[in-house]
Formats: structure tokens, C-alpha cells, sequence
């Protein structure tokens, strides 16, 4: 077969993969309440909000992804060099890396609550910790297993010359910062705070004055994994799965076009930099559109 | 050894001012209480810096490829910053379509009255209680140009070690721990969020410079010496 097709085929499935590990990893980062919009969970209590969403800021997202990702992609490695096969080394690698999630994310949540225990009254729901368990190390072997696949098709097909683990750590940094930048921001900003009317951010004096109750009931995390995943989740996993596809897509057009290395390599930075001019064409469009549908203050 | 370790003292350099660009506003962007990316200075950065590292290692990997040729070498680089620029872009439009769709906010920026690019009033769509939201056209811009700086650097650092011999492998490995040093000492400077270069915060870059230009040659020192076995 034409190594190109192969090629194509390869960086397909590899953007495909990268789109459901960026979803999975939202919506992981809006079940436990991990990076930014944790301070409003952690802010909740000492506002008299007593809850009952999981909190587990870790780490950063990227820094945290970064070791679930690397520890897998370590493990697969490892394995793969020991002659097991690719599909269950992979697996087995993200098998462990979501015991490894699973052990940080019920640390981090009694540390953190605990500590807000005696002086704000924030009680340690065990059912809490019980129910949000599965979900947060669900949805964390998806996207580690679906980033694996992405790193071990860029090693052993796209011509990266990094070893698995590094491809792995470096993807988990990306995502992390991918999932914080974009899909948290609807966690953060709308979810948190539906009490409020819609628009116009959280101003300063409403911080940590958190939605508490659900559509029916008392809110917890996974009324937020539900509601996100109706645009945080998906635009997440579609930032990262374009961003490994159209990284890549240059290369391919360099290949199809032809010629010497020169031009080849020329032909990608030009459709790289096309790529890049009509998303700064986009996000102008979004912005007039913006201010001339919601319009200025004019009660101030 | 002296043109590696001139690249690393550089490399950390432009790695420093590349951050400077990248519009963050941390916690509070978040929440849409503050104008720029929702996320902290050094893992942004990281995450596109690192993007773009492995586009001009990839580069550095195709056959043909000689690392002493500058027309090469210019390639690798441009291969870096278009790859490092593709990862920010398309996290600030997708975030930014988060801000108007999901949010319901108006991308405005707080520390200029007009759009220095647009020539659009900000300040009247800034919600009172807060200093902006979401990413301008302004903050757009700039940080693309974090990101390309961002690429160029990582990717400068990564070809000074191909040059003192190290495997690929390693390479890679010191340029990301590399990478996060000249990120972190950015973030220090910049001491929380930045909008980008017409924030009054981006006038304190050459101080941020000036620590990278040392601390990289410092370890630009250590890693010429690992090179030759010391």
C-alpha cells in the first residue's frame, strides 16, 4: 500500500483517538473538580456553601495528566520491550496509571476536605467519595488509554523520534492544558454558577458562592460531567484531536505535492500558517458577533 | 561546543519573552473575571511550547535533514513555531467559543481602551465587578506570537543538544525539563496574568529575559560538560 495512505490512515485514527481522550478528560476534570474552577469549590464553604461536589485539585491539569500518561505510557513500553503485545501492553499501561488516578483522587479529595472540616463545617460525604470514584477513574482510563493509542501511533508511524513515555508525557501535558484553557471554562464560569443570569462572567463579589442544587436534589459532580458534556467536553476533545490532526496535515500535503525535502517541508509551514490565519480569521468573527449580540453596558 | 552552547543561552531566552505573549488569566479566566486563557502561565505555555518541540523534532528526524545547514536549521525552527502556534490558536478559538456560547460573555480586554489591532472600544463591555473576559482580537494575536516564539525556542534548545551528540531521546527529555525553567522564571516576572503585549506587566520582560539569559548558560554550561563526559 501507498505509505502515504498509510500515513493518512495512521494520522487519522490518531486525531480520532486524541478527540475522545480530550472529551474524557474534561469531563474527568468536571466529575472530580480538578484545576481552575476547584478554587470556587474549595472557596464554597468559607461562603456557607456546604456541598457535595468532589474536590480534587491534585495538581495542575497538565502536570497531572502529564505523570498518568507518562506512568502508562512507561509501563506499555516496558511491556511492549518485553515482548507482549501492543493492544493489551497499552491497556495494562492505562490500567495502571487509573489505579494510580484512583489513589491521588481519594487523597486529595479527604486532604481537602478535611482541612475545611473544622473551621467551616464542610462534612467528608463517604458516599461522596464512593459514587464519584468509578466516573473519575472511568473517564481518566479512557483518555489515558485513547492518548496511548495517539503517542504509539506517533512513534511507530508518523516519524516521532521520541520514545513512547515522552510522547506520552508530553501528550498529557497538552491535553491537561487544552482541558484546563477550554472545556473547564464551562465548569468554571456557567456551571458553577447557573444561579446567576446568563452572561457576563462571575464578578469578583460572587466567588465562591457556588450553585449547590441540582435541577432535582443537591448538586455533585456528575450533574456537572452531564451538563458539560453538552459543549465543554466535546470542544475540548475537538481542540486536542485538531490540534494532533492539523499538526500533522501539513506534512501530508507536503507529501502528496511532492518535490525535494525543501519544498516539501515549505509547503507544511505554508498550510500551517494557512490553518492558523483563518482561525484568527474565526475568532474575529466570533468577537463581532459577540458584541453585536450582547451588546455594551449602558447601566453602569 | 561554543555554537550549541550560544543556541541554549538563546533558546531560554526567547523561551522566556515567548511567554511573556501568551495571554493568561489563570484562576479567574476561568471563571470569566479576567480577560485571557483560563489556565496558568507556565502549563500553557508548556503545553504549545511542547507541541511545537515535537514538530521540529520531527523535522530534526526526516531523512536528508543536516542540523549544520542553516537553511535546515531554519526549517526545523519554522516547523516548531507553526506547530506550537496551531496548538494555541485553536485552544483560543475553541475557548473563545466557550466565552460567547456557553458563557454568554463579550471578549473584552481591560488594560486598553481600543483594540490596538481592531480599533474596538473595550471597556463598555466589561462586566462592572471584573476585568475583562474571554480573548480579543488583541490577546488572539499575541498570543500566537508566544506561541511561535514559544516553538522556536523548545526547538532551538532540542537542536543544541542534537548538536553535542545526545540521542534523541535525551534531548528531548532535557529540552521539555529545559523548557519549564525558562517558563517558570517567566511566570515569576510575570507574577500571576498577563494579557499580552499591550499590558502595562509586558514591560517587565527584559528583566525575565535577562534571568533566562543566565540561568540557560548556566545550564548550557553543565550540559556541554555532560556532552564531553565531565
Amino acid at each position: 500500500m501507498d505509505p502515504t495512505l498509510l500515513v493518512l490512515g495512521a494520522l487519522a485514527l490518531s486525531g480520532a483517538a486524541a478527540t475522545v481522550a480530550g472529551c474524557a478528560e474534561d469531563l474527568e476534570s468536571d466529575v472530580g473538580s480538578q484545576s481552575n474552577p476547584n478554587s470556587q469549590v474549595q472557596l464554597g464553604p468559607q461562603m456557607g456553601n456546604i456541598h457535595r461536589y468532589f474536590n480534587k485539585a491534585i495538581s495542575g491539569e497538565p502536570v497531572s495528566y502529564g505523570l498518568y500518561v507518562a506512568v502508562a505510557g512507561a509501563v506499555a513500553w516496558a511491556l511492549i520491550n518485553m515482548g507482549l503485545s501492543v493492544p493489551i501492553a497499552l491497556v495494562v499501561g492505562a490500567g495502571i496509571a487509573a489505579f494510580i488516578h484512583g489513589a491521588y483522587a481519594v487523597s486529595a479529595y479527604l486532604g481537602r476536605i478535611v482541612g475545611q472540616s473544622k473551621n467551616f463545617g464542610q462534612p467528608v460525604y463517604m458516599d461522596v467519595v464512593l459514587s464519584h470514584l468509578g466516573p473519575i477513574v472511568g473517564h481518566g482510563f479512557i483518555a489515558v488509554f485513547c492518548m496511548l493509542i495517539a503517542a504509539y501511533l506517533a512513534t511507530s508511524m508518523l516519524g516521532n523520534p521520541f520514545p513512547l513515555p515522552l510522547v506520552a508525557l508530553i501528550f498529557g501535558i497538552t491535553v491537561g492544558a487544552i482541558g484546563s484553557s477550554t472545556g473547564d471554562v464551562h465548569y468554571g464560569a456557567e456551571r458553577e454558577y447557573q444561579k446567576y443570569p446568563f452572561g457576563g462572567g462571575v464578578p469578583v463579589a460572587n466567588q465562591g458562592d457556588i450553585d449547590i442544587k441540582a435541577e432535582t436534589g443537591i448538586r455533585n459532580g456528575m450533574d456537572s460531567s452531564y451538563f458539560c458534556s453538552k459543549l465543554g467536553g466535546p470542544l475540548t476533545g475537538l481542540t486536542f484531536g485538531l490540534t494532533v490532526f492539523l499538526g500533522g496535515w501539513g506534512d501530508i500535503i507536503g507529501e502528496i505535492v511532492g518535490g525535494d525535502l525543501i519544498s516539501k517541508s515549505v509547503i507544511a509551514i505554508i498550510v500551517g500558517i494557512i490553518i492558523v490565519t483563518i482561525t484568527a480569521y474565526l475568532n474575529r468573527v466570533i468577537e463581532v458577533y459577540a458584541r453585536k449580540k450582547y451588546g455594551p453596558y449602558t447601566d453602569r | 561546543m561554543a555554537v550549541p552552547l550560544v543556541e541554549i543561552t538563546l533558546a531560554g531566552a526567547i523561551i522566556n519573552a515567548s511567554v511573556h505573549f501568551v495571554p493568561v488569566g489563570g484562576a479567574p479566566a476561568a471563571m470569566a473575571t479576567s480577560t485571557g486563557i483560563g489556565t496558568g502561565t507556565t502549563q500553557l505555555a508548556a503545553g504549545a511550547g511542547f507541541t511545537g518541540l515535537m514538530a521540529a523534532a520531527i523535522m530534526a528526524a526526516q531523512k536528508g535533514i543536516v542540523l549544520s545547514n542553516p537553511i535546515h536549521l531554519a526549517i526545523i525552527l519554522l516547523s516548531g513555531a507553526v506547530g506550537s502556534m496551531i496548538m494555541l490558536a485553536l485552544t483560543m478559538l475553541l475557548g473563545q467559543l466557550i466565552y460567547v456560547f456557553g458563557v454568554g460573555v463579550v471578549p473584552a480586554a481591560d488594560k486598553c481602551e481600543k483594540d490596538p489591532i481592531t480599533g474596538d472600544y473595550q471597556k463598555s463591555y466589561i462586566t462592572p465587578g471584573t476585568t475583562g473576559h474571554a480573548i480579543p482580537t488583541v490577546c488572539f494575536i499575541s498570543g500566537l506570537i508566544g506561541a511561535a516564539l514559544g516553538g522556536i525556542g523548545g526547538g532551538l534548545a532540542y537542536i543544541a543538544l542534537k548538536q553535542l551528540g545526545f540521542a534523541s531521546e535525551v534531548a528531548g527529555i532535557i529540552a521539555v525539563g529545559f523548557f519549564f525553567m525558562n517558563a517558570v522564571l517567566a511566570s515569576y516576572n510575570i507574577g500571576g496574568t498577563i494579557e499580552g503585549f499591550h499590558d502595562p506587566k509586558f514591560k517587565k520582560m527584559p528583566n525575565g529575559i535577562i534571568a533566562s539569559f543566565i540561568a540557560s548558560l548556566l545550564t548550557g554550561v553543565i550540559v556541554v560538560g555532560m556532552s564531553i563526559g565531565i
